[in-house]
């Protein structure tokens, strides 16, 4: 154990209990909200210690884990328990998950905000680690000898005399012990579970039909409930007429909440069926005039007003010859999840129970508490009174399987509306939102326009660069790149969002990471430089650069049909490091096809390459389908598309082969979901200028 | 209102006439497999079989489909384990969030009923039914590749 990495329990992130199940139980809480840089920020360790995920190992060896991140599809209830079962040395297949908040015998009150590997990495080997360390002292007490001694493997301590004893016949002692002063972290050397390509723990209940996501949700007594929105962006409810939703004895009741008009039915399609026969009169607002074209025209004259934020490097003023110039323009996008928003709520006996498919347990719980102490508290004296009683575990979150997030449901919208609706009833109200609802009432990703300016030295080298970003809700996150320019000033001008802004798969870099991408090649192209050796030329040694290089020998390893060109792209964001190629290939006729991906990851280390691999794929397809299927436009405030007909998908006979290489690292591990998706669109547009000589100027791209 | 179901038959009572098969299965026979993305036929993700054909139920009234027999993802395991297309999918990973797959695995066993090498071409044609926002096509293409070399 002498690599192994020496560590001291901090108390408040780790309580160690002994859980009241029959047999006892070890359990060891962590204080996952507080998280690693809360905990090291705050000096004050006297709060009450509210434990919001668990490692429990039971005397008959079954280990559970509770994860405190939502499973949309980026597989952290594998990812997290492998980092357990790692330092705990169980075997993977006595580990399983529940979903944190879920079980009331724990009291869990949600606290947290998102949370990431790079949490779990710490905390979850630390957990493992002192639950070990409890077991070795309880081997060792039980034999009479020194736990430095005693080593675990498999489930079971050994001392170095080849005795051993398994963890089930330890846990009642183990429990018993006080937390450990000092645990060991395993050196990356001793791995044998991080690493390695396990199969998700979530895969069996998703080929079976039986997963249940929010919209699964059943409960004895429910109604189901849908909501028609305004169809204007800021418009409001004046007055309607339900005559028409009434003649179905399905609906048992039609009335306005704060967002639009509701109806509750005994199920979905008669709630769907009686939306449709609404009549309703709509105030359209100030905002029915707004045109995404319009405010296309407004973000080109961004440099009216002053920039939001600044960034400079060397004297850019000073350098004043010949400028190459560039504008880009990305149109909003919709999330497009495959379930819609939904969510389930019961007013209980004054507690208030929420079934949701959400990113963010805590969020729902602070929506939720705030409206019933604000808005609903009539009807639901109970409740008002155990909330002003200070009792907030008068709100119970249960966070079902997400059937994609992609940032959508880190806002709470759906969870606020199932609530209104809900505290009219004594029975669960399961509110689900049409497609059409679902499209035309997103947090969008924004509007952003780019205007680039560059200036070339005698080498065709850039010496200056200017990066202007436009939009509401912007930024230049992923604007400032790594490439050695001597001169740069980069420029946010962020704007009121003129329609719900949201975070969309990979954020302000999706945007911004494109225009800095593309802008590279279209140098390139004038300086007569080849645009891969031009990036590697400018890219300082390091990671980014590393990926780029390795990406550059599979590409040369395959090779190019003589009717096939190549973009490539790379960007480093999330802690992650991603080079990606797009090849191009024309049809002929003006017509061409994405035909192959190919991807070089540097996440650090790897934790489940099967995982990375998946992430990538996952990241390159919905890339694709923004760049080169989808916008959302908006005309007289009215978004005009409404289903997958109008935002389509990509489809698998439009897919591209994929080819995903992992670096292998020992550097801390970096996100997964979101780092594969900036390169694409720059890498396919680069594509597109080396196959026609156009440089992209706006997105999408479609290509036939 | 009786319909044939995964070989048993099924009584629903109380269903607006109108109610696509899609809500029927969901919320009057508490059958929650197939799942709503769209309505409208574009999406695939409540496909069930009748009579052997991948269907959008979300597009066929309840009532129309007489006395053809439905499938769906939870007759496809029989009491000797799954589906061989359901084992191939936990074999190649395919699902990331899951929500899809029900169509996904529905379209892929009548494919391979219909024809068990398919064409690159034929799988395009009817895979390209069920649309994957987590873009789980490259497994999905591995497993029936898989399934058609056994
Ligand atoms: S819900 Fe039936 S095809 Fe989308
Ligand atoms: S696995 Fe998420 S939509 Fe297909």
């Amino acid at each position: 154990m002498n690599r192994a990495q020496a560590f001291h329990p901090d108390r408040r992130r780790f309580l160690k209990a002994t859980a009241a199940v029959a047999g006892g139980a070890l359990l060891i809480g962590i204080n996952w909200s507080r998280g690693v840089e809360a905990a090291e920020q705050e000096a004050d360790g006297s709060e009450d210690f509210q434990p919001n995920a668990w490692v429990a190992l039971h005397a008959d060896g079954r280990v559970e884990i509770t994860v405190a991140e939502s499973e949309m599809g980026q597989g952290p209830y594998t990812l997290m328990p492998m980092l357990v079962a790692e330092e705990l040395e169980v075997p993977w297949s006595s580990i399983s998950v529940l979903r944190a908040g879920v079980d009331p015998v724990y009291g869990f009150q949600l606290t947290g905000g998102s949370t990431s590997i790079k949490k779990g990495w710490v905390l979850l080997r630390e957990a493992g680690a002192i639950a070990r360390q409890l077991l070795l002292m309880a081997a060792a007490r039980q034999w009479g000898i020194a736990p430095e001694r005693c080593r675990a493997r498999d489930g079971q301590v050994f001392d170095d005399s080849g005795r051993s004893i398994a963890y089930t016949r330890l846990v009642g002692l183990a429990a018993s012990l006080p937390m450990p002063d000092k645990a060991w972290l395993k050196p990356p050397e001793d791995f044998h579970v991080i690493g390695q390509p396990l199969p998700r723990t979530d895969v069996p209940q998703k080929v079976t039909g039986q997963a249940v996501y929010g919209i699964d949700v059943r409960r004895p007594g429910q109604l189901f409930a849908t909501v028609v929105h305004p169809p204007v962006f800021g418009g409001r409810l004046r007055a309607f007429d339900d005559t028409g939703a009434r003649e179905s004895p399905a609906v048992v009741d039609v009335f306005a909440i704060d967002q639009g008009v509701a109806v509750v039915a005994r199920d979905t399609w008669s709630a769907f069926k009686a939306a449709q026969r609404l009549s309703i009169d709509w105030d359209p607002g100030e905002r029915s005039g707004f045109r995404s074209q319009d405010w296309e025209d407004r973000l080109r004259g961004y440099d009216a007003r002053p920039p939001s934020r600044e960034h400079v490097r060397g004297t850019p003023e000073a350098v004043t010859g010949d400028r190459i110039e560039a504008e880009y323009l990305q149109p909003f996008q919709a999330h497009m999840t495959l379930e819609p928003m939904n969510c389930c709520v019961h007013f209980d006996d004054g507690k208030l129970r929420i079934w949701a498919p959400t990113q963010s347990p805590s969020l729902a719980y602070g929506s939720a508490k705030r409206l019933t102490q604000n808005r609903i508290e009539r009807g639901w004296h109970k409740l008002l009174n155990k909330v002003f009683g200070g009792y907030d575990d008068s709100i119970e979150v249960n966070t079902t399987l997400l059937g994609g997030g992609f940032g959508r449901r880190l806002e709470q919208d759906y969870v606020e509306e199932a609530i209104q609706i809900a505290a009219r009833f004594e029975v669960p109200v399961q509110l689900v939102w049409t497609r059409e609802q679902d499209v035309r009432n997103d947090f969008y990703h924004p509007m952003t326009y780019h205007r680039m300016a560059a200036e070339l030295d005698a080498q065709g080298m850039p010496r200056l660069w200017l990066h202007d970003i436009a939009g509401g809700g912007v930024s230049s996150w992923g604007a400032r790149h790594d490439y050695a320019i001597p001169h740069q000033r980069i420029r946010s001008y962020d704007f009121e969002p003129p329609i719900p802004k949201g975070p969309w798969r990979s954020v302000a870099p999706h945007f911004n990471v494109f225009a800095v991408e593309h802008f590279i090649d279209e140098l390139a192209r004038q300086a007569g430089h080849d645009p891969l050796d031009y990036r590697l030329q400018l890219l300082p040694d390091g990671r980014l650069k590393r990926c780029l290089l390795r990406l550059a020998e599979r590409v040369k390893a395959d090779g190019l049909n003589k009717n096939e060109r190549i973009g490539y792209a790379a960007a480093s964001t999330f802690d992650s490091h991603v080079a990606e190629a797009v090849v191009l290939r024309d049809l002929g006729t003006g017509r061409y096809r994405v035909d192959r991906v190919y991807c070089v990851i540097d996440c650090g280390i790897v934790i489940n390459p099967d995982i990375v691999r998946q992430q990538m794929e996952s990241s390159i397809v919905y890339g694709l389908t923004a760049a080169t299927l989808t916008e959302i436009t908006v005309e007289n405030g009215q978004v005009q598309q409404s289903n997958f007909h109008d935002v389509p998908a990509l489809r698998l006979h439009q897919l591209p082969e994929i080819f995903v290489d992992i670096v292998d690292s020992t550097q801390k591990p970096g996100g997964l979901g979101e780092p594969g998706v900036p390169p694409l669109a720059p890498a396919l547009a680069n594509a597109w200028l080396a196959s026609t000589g156009k440089p992209l100027r706006r997105l999408p791209l479609r290509l036939s | 209102m009786k319909l044939r179901i995964n070989g048993g038959q099924q009584e629903v009572e109380g269903a607006d006439p109108d109610t696509p098969l899609l809500w029927v299965l969901r919320d009057h026979l508490g059958m929650l497999g197939a799942k709503y993305g769209c309505g409208i036929g574009q999406c695939g993700a409540c496909t069930v079989l009748i009579d052997g054909e991948p269907t959008p139920s979300c597009l066929i009234r309840a009532a129309d489909v007489g006395d053809a027999h439905i499938e769906t993802i939870e007759g496809l395991a029989g009491d000797d384990g799954l589906h061989p297309v359901q084992q191939a999918w936990i074999d190649e990973q395919v699902p990331q969030c899951g929500y899809c797959q029900s169509g996904q695995i529905l379209t892929a066993v009548a494919l391979l009923r219909n024809n068990p090498q398919p064409s690159r071409d034929e799988i395009d044609r009817k895979m390209s039914a069920v649309l994957c926002r987590c873009g789980s096509y490259p497994r999905i293409l591995k497993a029936i590749a898989k399934l058609s070399e056994e």
